[in-house]
């Protein structure tokens, strides 16, 4: 008798399934880690269209203080430096991962988040102190422009964070769908993406006088 | 769902059968079980099936066809004769705008990311794309941004700025009502699933074509949608960050487009066209594939030059970024860049001609059978070809700054999306719909279908030219006799013919929806092989099965399943029959894969889109609602990351021994 | 495997004999090109008809796209023909399925060239004419645009030698020398509008906060259509405006004109009484060069209080241009308008500067105007409605007049010559 499609339960478990892929793959790449490149490749535009917003309104002030007014360099220079070494203890945490090493992994997870967090705190703090400087969001063109260029990579920085203790938490209960140390690598990814993203956006930013 | 028995071999497999295993999910995911409909509207709720979501994207695409087919007849029943009084000025402007907004992003993009899902891993002989739940939710936030979009019509008026949407005529200001408020973030979410379907084709193609499939083997169509998602890729974050611009001036007071502010107006205008030129092709290069498939089938020939076409498409796609200021000639960039940009465009006009040389070609010296479908795609070479040749007119600058902004502009582009885009996409009904639905199209409904469309098409938009040249500009609500002129250019009389025209148009897409509906009710199934065709798609059942093919076929040729039905007499050099489409099949059958893993329905992806639109609607009117829909968002993430793509066995309920078990219903 | 890539198979020979006939139809097609051009140029056209240059500027244009429009023409004939050919040619008469030919790189590589040379040579000529219409170094007289929604203003900035020593503020029609090399100087106050007069030149996008040049020049004298080409809004479609051109010596008499003193209307007429209706109401916001209140001190306009543009047409000397509203009405009765519009070149600058008088006054539109503008007019001046404007008008207001006071402002508006 004819048994068409019939749908079985058979034990075959995820992550099985996802190295068996991962070895299918016309490019030899993973699906996830390809998906991520491209996505990454799609953020360069979405960061290049607001930096170039950005670089083109920075010197209008209507009102309101001037970008040289404003900008704390060695408060930046010291935020943007815990954040250049989140990388490091991202590229941690993917070592620990491909040794299996559960708690370096988690250890180095948490350890950049922190770092991450850290910057965030930083941020808000500038922000809040720009703002009490007369800088709003709604001041002038380069208040606009600076606010919605850094506030947008402040929140990649904390959907990154999000996912980091995500990661750690989903990690302990050993939850983590698909094959582990390939989550940190993307998550890695990204996280090594916003970093690079915040250098290119400091030094047009904050080092490039108008 | 989860794993797919091979099915007994030396047996035809119609159609999925649902299995309708009474299994209960055991696990539950955020606050969620596993859905585990196979059957009814759950069963598409839920889905993550590139071929339900193919189809679910066609009809919302369909749909929107409709709609905006609608908005362009009450155009043209206004501008049928002077001060018109069809529409006031208010509902006009905002009828164009969506009219073309509708088209752009609700009819033709679906369309092809439809066509395109379902029939892209078919032809690289995939089970799915690389993540069948981003495309759901692809899905999911294309139909919540079409419905954010047009909600304004029913809150205050729709958007009414036209679809470029020219800052500052889109600032609160000088666009009071909430129309451009739902058409940002509309297009933001439905961006969204541009993004997401781009990533998965992108990937799709990349890393899952059956073995022995190289990129110059892959059938053209399935290279132009991938150029297409590399645009896509590229494009969206551009027009995205537009939008963003725009909702934070509207919605939040930042200054972007303020002028009094010492914003330049021109910016919104290169963000727009860098994404806007791009999307042309994005809009036109599937319907390019999908009669490059055409042509070949019905010509008995392979597509001729197969890698001057796949390469003038990269080409296109390539110089496509080069070209966006061609749509500001008169807009005071300067001459060195108009000179640029002008050399640029006709430039790109090169390996658009190399295609239809090539379409052209491709039915030389072959046997030509006029089905709809080939029809069709005939009509596509003709009307595209004279929509080019109107593009290169204003492709000299100087010239262009005489028709820009005029019907000639109007004509044009029809001529490339109607005649181009739309004639493609019927095209790939009447050639495809066998295969999606198991019963073909009624040809000769499909052939009063084309005939009306062409009638009406050239009716319609033919006209425009005379009427730009005789400088009427687009976007008046209302045109004055003071201004039409006498004798045979006369305005009154082509605005007239053209307003005639889009009536034969309506009554010709008409025919195409009774032809559905005649189609539906017919019981007659489609052959296997209905139209002899070449490529992997018809190598297994109509409509296929869930996993699409029993053994995945390795690939020698481009057009593999021709060669396999057919040899080459060695002395005529003719083409002769070695083996029937069934014998094919069966040869796969035979080789039935063991084990066949299919991703699990989930309920995530719909829920994460449903958060979207609570999101745009709070921004627009209340910030709490907004954070509501963004704890659903988070909510929908939190259970999606925590559950597997493909449900393990641990997810279920053991089998009860009381005949519930699965497939014993079948057994 | 069972393809060949050869160049002998006998589509290669069908192929050039049909290119021979392709040669043969494009040379029909150049004729019929040829003939539709004719026929467009003989008939009366519109009067925005692109194809009918006036001026130098439209002139090169023209010249530069009327062998575009032949190649192109003629190139679309061949490709439908060579494709009505195949489908006559080689439909399935029952033919085995042909060889699977998969293409012949070199006919390949010569059907791309070619269209690349003759784009090649467009290019070449569309550079020089695109540098050429963007020189501003030989200009003979400059007048500024300013576009708002939804009119014109013209702003005549001060230049001795055209015997312009106060500067003219005028809207809806533009008035020129004929042979003079004009250069617009445009702006916008709100939104982007384009100008565009199809007999002279191109258009060119009026942008706020930018200033764009437009070159402009008639060969003969003549009033010359134009329409706002980049939308603009609710009424763009009423957005319409003339470039009238004189001779020099007429150009001269209208400039004096423009700069001549306000006259007041004698004591105890109509007009006097409108007078008096305009600077109660109208002055608010509508400039008259001239005009004093009756405490002897200047009305000084202040749109900018009540306008979100910050400007309303300037109305001194109204009844020497012949259009009103952003020239969506004319000020002339029909008869009178055809008999300016139609006049031959020698004739047009004496009927042009005679300007409107109550015989020819085109009295409905302007009472409907008077009586309630947005009615005759799509614009956002509702009142209620004005909350993003912080309570501005964008187009003129129903200002509730009654019929008695029309019949006045109507009087005292013919006195504005």
């Amino acid at each position: 008798m004819l048994r068409p499609a019939t749908v079985m339960r058979l034990g075959h478990h995820m992550a099985d399934t996802a190295t068996h892929e991962a070895h299918v793959t016309s490019t030899g790449l993973s699906n996830v880690k390809l998906g991520m490149w491209l996505f990454l490749g799609s953020e360069c535009l979405l960061f290049g269209g607001l930096i170039s917003t950005y670089m083109l309104y920075r010197g209008r002030v209507s009102n309101g203080p001037t970008p040289e007014q404003i900008y704390d360099i060695p408060f930046t220079s010291v935020s943007s430096f815990v954040l250049l070494m989140s990388s490091l203890t991202m590229v941690l945490a993917v070592a620990a991962a491909h040794k299996k090493d559960d708690r370096g992994t988690n250890l180095w997870l948490t350890v950049t988040a922190l770092l991450g967090a850290t910057f965030v705190g930083g941020q808000v703090y500038e922000f809040t102190a720009f703002y009490n400087e007369g800088l709003g969001f709604t001041t002038s063109l380069f208040g606009s422009s600076f606010y919605t260029l850094t506030g947008f990579h402040g929140v990649h920085v904390t959907v990154g964070i999000i996912m980091l203790i995500a990661l750690v938490a989903i990690n302990k209960r050993s939850r983590v769908p698909g094959s582990k140390s390939e989550t940190v690598e993307m998550i890695g990814l990204y996280w090594h993406f916003v970093d690079i993203v915040w250098i290119i956006i400091f030094t047009l930013v904050y080092l490039i006088p108008v | 769902m989860a794993i797919i028995e091979r099915p007994a071999p030396g047996t035809t497999v119609p159609a999925l059968t649902p299995a309708a295993p009474a299994i209960t999910p055991s696990r539950t995911y955020g606050a969620l079980r596993r859905p585990v409909a196979t059957t009814g509207w759950k069963s598409w709720l839920f889905t993550v099936d590139h071929k339900k979501l193919g189809l679910m994207y066609g009809a919302t695409a369909l749909f929107f066809f409709i709609v905006g087919g609608l908005e362009a007849v009450l155009i043209r029943l206004q501008l049928a004769a002077p001060d018109g009084k069809v529409l006031n000025a208010d509902l006009y402007n905002q009828m164009f705008t969506m009219h073309a907004t509708t088209m752009v992003f609700l009819f033709v993009m679906p369309m092809a990311a439809g066509f395109a899902n379902y029939f892209v891993p078919l032809q690289i002989g995939a089970r799915d794309v690389a993540f069948p739940r981003i495309n759901a939710f692809g899905f999911w936030c294309l139909l919540a941004g079409g419905i954010v979009v047009n909600l304004a019509w029913f809150l205050g008026g729709a958007a009414d700025g036209g679809w470029f949407m020219y800052a500052p005529n889109s600032g609160p200001v000088f666009s009071p009502s909430k129309g451009v408020d739902f058409w940002t973030l509309g297009l933001q979410i439905a961006g969204i699933a541009s993004l997401t379907g781009a990533i998965n084709l992108i990937v799709t193609v990349l890393n899952m074509r059956a073995p022995g499939m190289t990129l110059m083997k892959m059938p053209v169509f399935t290279w132009m949608i991938t150029v297409v998602q590399f645009l896509l890729l590229f494009a969206v974050p551009v027009i995205t960050v537009a939008l963003f611009l725009l909702t934070f001036q509207r919605s939040f007071g930042a200054q972007f487009f303020d002028v009094a502010a010492g914003a330049d107006p021109l910016l919104w205008q290169h963000l727009f066209w860098i994404f806007g030129h791009p999307e042309v092709y994005i809009l036109i290069l599937p319907s390019f594939g999908i009669i490059s498939e055409v042509l070949p089938v019905f010509s008995r020939k392979p597509l001729f030059g197969y890698p001057f076409v796949v390469f003038s498409g990269a080409a296109i796609g390539f110089v496509g970024w080069g070209v966006w200021a061609h749509h500001m000639f008169a807009s005071g960039l300067g001459p060195v860049s108009v000179a640029v940009f002008s050399l640029a465009t006709m430039a790109i006009a090169v390996p658009t001609g190399v295609k239809i040389i090539n379409w052209t070609l491709t039915m030389w010296g072959g046997k030509l059978v006029f089905t709809t479908a080939m029809k069709f795609a005939i009509g596509l070479v003709v009307l595209f070809t004279i929509g080019g040749l109107s593009g290169v007119t204003h492709s000299v600058a100087p010239s262009d700054t005489q028709q820009t902004d005029t019907y000639y502009i109007v004509a044009h582009f029809h001529y490339v999306l109607f005649g181009g885009a739309i004639f493609g996409i019927f095209s790939g009904f009447y050639y495809w719909w066998p295969k999606m639905f198991g019963k073909m199209l009624n040809e000769r409904l499909g052939s009063w279908n084309f005939w009306l469309m062409v009638i009406g098409m050239n009716m319609t938009f033919g006209p425009m030219h005379i009427l730009g040249l005789q400088g009427q500009p687009r976007r008046m609500y209302v045109w004055t006799e003071a201004r039409a002129g006498e004798g045979f250019f006369n305005l009154g009389f082509w605005n007239l013919i053209a307003s005639i025209g889009s009536l034969i148009l309506t009554v010709g897409i008409g025919l195409f929806l009774i032809n559905i509906v005649v189609t539906a009710r017919s019981k007659v199934r489609a052959p296997l092989d209905p139209w002899n065709a070449r490529s992997l798609e018809w190598m297994t059942s109509n409509p296929p099965k869930e996993h699409n093919f029993d053994s995945i076929p390795h690939v020698h040729h481009l057009d593999e399943f021709f060669h396999r039905k057919y040899e080459e007499d060695p002395t005529t050099h003719t083409m002769r029959e070695v083996a029937s489409a069934e014998d094919v099949l069966a040869e796969l059958e035979r080789n039935a894969d063991k084990h066949i893993h299919m991703p699990s329905p989930s309920y995530w992806p719909l829920v994460l889109a449903c958060g979207m639109p609570f999101v745009a609607l709070g921004i627009i009117y209340s910030i709490p609602v907004a954070i509501a829909g963004g704890l659903i968002m988070l909510y929908a993430l939190y259970g999606w990351a925590l559950e597997p793509a493909t449900a393990p066995e641990s997810d279920f309920d053991a089998p009860s021994s009381n005949g519930h078990a699965v497939g014993a219903s079948h057994g | 495997m069972n393809h060949r890539d050869s160049n002998e198979t006998p589509a290669g020979g069908r192929l050039s004999v049909a290119r021979v006939k392709a040669h043969r139809f494009g040379q029909r097609a150049l004729v019929a090109t040829g003939a539709i051009a004719l026929l467009g140029s003989c008939a009366t056209n519109a009067p925005q008809d692109t194809w009918q240059p006036k001026g130098p500027n439209a002139k090169m244009i023209d010249d530069l796209q009327q062998p575009v429009f032949a190649v192109a023409g003629i190139i679309g004939i061949i490709v439908s023909v060579a494709i009505a050919y195949v489908i006559w040619r080689y439909k399935d008469r029952g033919q085995p399925i042909p060889e699977q030919t998969h293409g012949k790189p070199a006919l390949e590589i010569t059907l791309t060239v070619i269209p690349a040379l003759i784009l090649a040579v467009v290019g070449v000529f569309t550079f020089r004419v695109i540098f050429d219409l963007a020189r501003t170094d030989d200009t003979q007289l400059v007048i500024n645009v300013t576009g708002q929604q939804w009119w014109w203003e013209y702003d005549y900035p001060v230049q001795n030698e055209w015997g312009i020593t106060q500067p003219i503020i005028s809207s809806g029609q533009l008035v020129m020398p004929a042979g003079t090399k004009v250069l617009l100087r445009e702006t916008s106050r709100d939104v982007i509008h384009s100008y565009w007069i199809p007999a002279l030149n191109g258009k060119r996008d009026a942008v706020p906060g930018r200033i764009h040049t437009l070159r402009l020049e008639a060969d003969e004298p003549g009033i010359y259509a134009g329409q706002c080409t980049e939308f603009c809004g609710l009424s763009h479609a009423n957005m319409r405006m003339e470039a009238v051109a004189l001779s020099k010596e007429d150009f001269a008499s209208w400039i004096a004109n423009q700069q001549a003193a306000y006259q007041t209307p004698a004591e105890g007429t109509l007009a006097k009484e409108g007078e008096a209706v305009f600077l109660n109401q109208c002055v608010r916001c509508h400039q008259v060069d001239g005009l004093k209140r009756p405490d002897g001190t200047l009305a000084i306009a202040a749109p900018d209080e009540n306008v979100w543009s910050g400007a309303a047409p300037n109305l001194t000397k109204l009844m020497t241009r012949n259009t009103f509203a952003g020239a969506m009405f004319d000020l002339l009765r029909d008869a009178c308008r055809d008999d300016v519009w139609k006049a031959d070149s020698a004739e047009f600058g004496a009927k042009y500067l005679a300007g409107v008088d109550e015989a020819c006054l085109n009295v409905n539109d302007l009472r409907a105007w008077l009586r309630n503008a947005p009615e005759v007019k799509p614009m956002y001046a509702n009142p209620a409605l004005l909350t993003e404007t912080n309570g501005k008008y964008r187009g003129m207001p129903n200002l509730g007049l009654s019929e008695s006071d029309i019949d006045k402002l109507v009087a005292y508006l013919l006195t504005l010559k």
